[in-house]
């Protein structure tokens, strides 16, 4: 595992926060949340193919429960913390993931290398989602995809006004609760294919693609 | 709703326990000493910040993040603000309060249920 660490400081205090989350973490979401999406973290995981593929934000390895067997991948994650959790779920895996603590507006990857970028309720941590899409944006090879599985803000009431409430609070110990990512990720220059609510317009998959030209 | 019977039970039950303890908080907090317009805006808030709590610190654990997160602090809202205001208008006993708090979070497990339904035949947007 190497270290690409950021020095910008909104990058480090997401970092830190994350490194005190890590203890905690699989307590608090490793139960009812992941039982309630893991039919949905599936289907979307399924289409992992064989190309090059980078998965954001890897966290304590949740995920790796979903993904499809016998994948070879690279996952990254700003915080350390969180990582060593993830160690036994890497492990037991019948595939290959090869991780790097590193930020997502940072990354060291050649221009065009990936096919597909995956991400787990990653984007409503990013301190920049902006920067970070289109840093996304520009490891994916043109066509490549990037599939998401994120919550949202909402644009129906009473949800949205919860969820302005909710982020002062969360995104002290976690996440925002109330951003527009399908926005984002179309702002950042891609081309959305599919998105799908899940819960609400909250909790939803986005599937897009990185233009040809 | 869901559809499995684990979550079903679970929003349920969390927002009965919710709607519950908003409506508690608010019946030991207001009475007919109250304005009814300020103890209703105060109540609301009590209320979503007592389910807030309970959420994150107990429910989400065993029943979810925002499918519980969300309900939840509706449930807080209108529990407390029921309470509240009702509380203001004439003596409120707290058996009568414990049922308008969990009356409420039922019926706004059902609203939620019935607002998800009708989201997820709506095209993905943000």
């Amino acid at each position: 595992m190497t270290d690409n660490i950021t020095t910008n400081p909104s990058d480090l205090a997401n970092k830190q926060k994350w490194d005190r989350a890590a203890a905690t973490f699989d307590f608090m979401a490793g139960e009812g949340a992941e039982k309630r999406w893991r039919p949905n973290k599936r289907k979307l995981f399924s289409r992992m193919g064989e190309g090059n593929i980078l998965f954001m934000a890897l966290g304590t390895g949740l995920d790796i429960e979903c993904f499809p067997p016998n994948r070879s991948l690279q996952a990254i994650d700003i915080s350390a913390e969180m990582m060593k959790y993830a160690k036994p779920r890497i492990a037991q895996y019948s595939g290959e993931i090869q991780t790097k603590v590193m930020d997502v507006h940072n990354m060291p990857f050649p221009e065009n290398h990936f096919d597909q970028v995956f991400t787990s309720c990653t984007f409503c941590s990013v301190p920049r989602p902006a920067e970070g899409l289109k840093a996304i944006l520009k490891v994916l090879k043109p066509g490549g995809e990037l599939l998401m599985f994120e919550h949202t803000g909402s644009r129906y009431f009473p949800f949205n006004l919860m969820l302005n409430i909710m982020t002062p609070l969360t995104a002290k110990i976690g996440p925002d609760m109330n951003r527009p990512t399908v926005e984002s990720v179309r702002r950042a220059g891609f081309e959305i294919i599919e998105v799908e609510n899940i819960y609400l317009d909250v909790v939803k998959t986005i599937r897009a693609q990185k233009p040809l030209d | 709703m869901p559809r499995n019977w684990y979550f079903t039970l679970g929003d349920l039950f969390s927002n009965a326990l919710c709607g519950l303890l908003a409506a508690l908080s608010c019946f030991y907090l207001f009475d007919t000493s109250w304005s009814m317009f300020i103890a209703m805006i105060l109540a609301m808030l009590l209320g979503m910040a007592v389910a807030m709590l309970a959420a994150l610190l107990f429910l989400m654990r065993f029943f979810g993040a925002m499918e519980i997160m969300l309900p939840t602090m509706v449930t807080g809202m209108v529990a407390s603000m029921i309470v509240g205001m009702r509380a203001t208008m004439a003596e409120l006993s707290q058996m009568d309060a414990c049922l308008y708090g969990m009356i409420s979070g039922l019926a706004v497990t059902g609203f939620c249920w019935a607002a998800n339904e009708h989201i997820q035949r709506q095209p993905g947007h943000d």
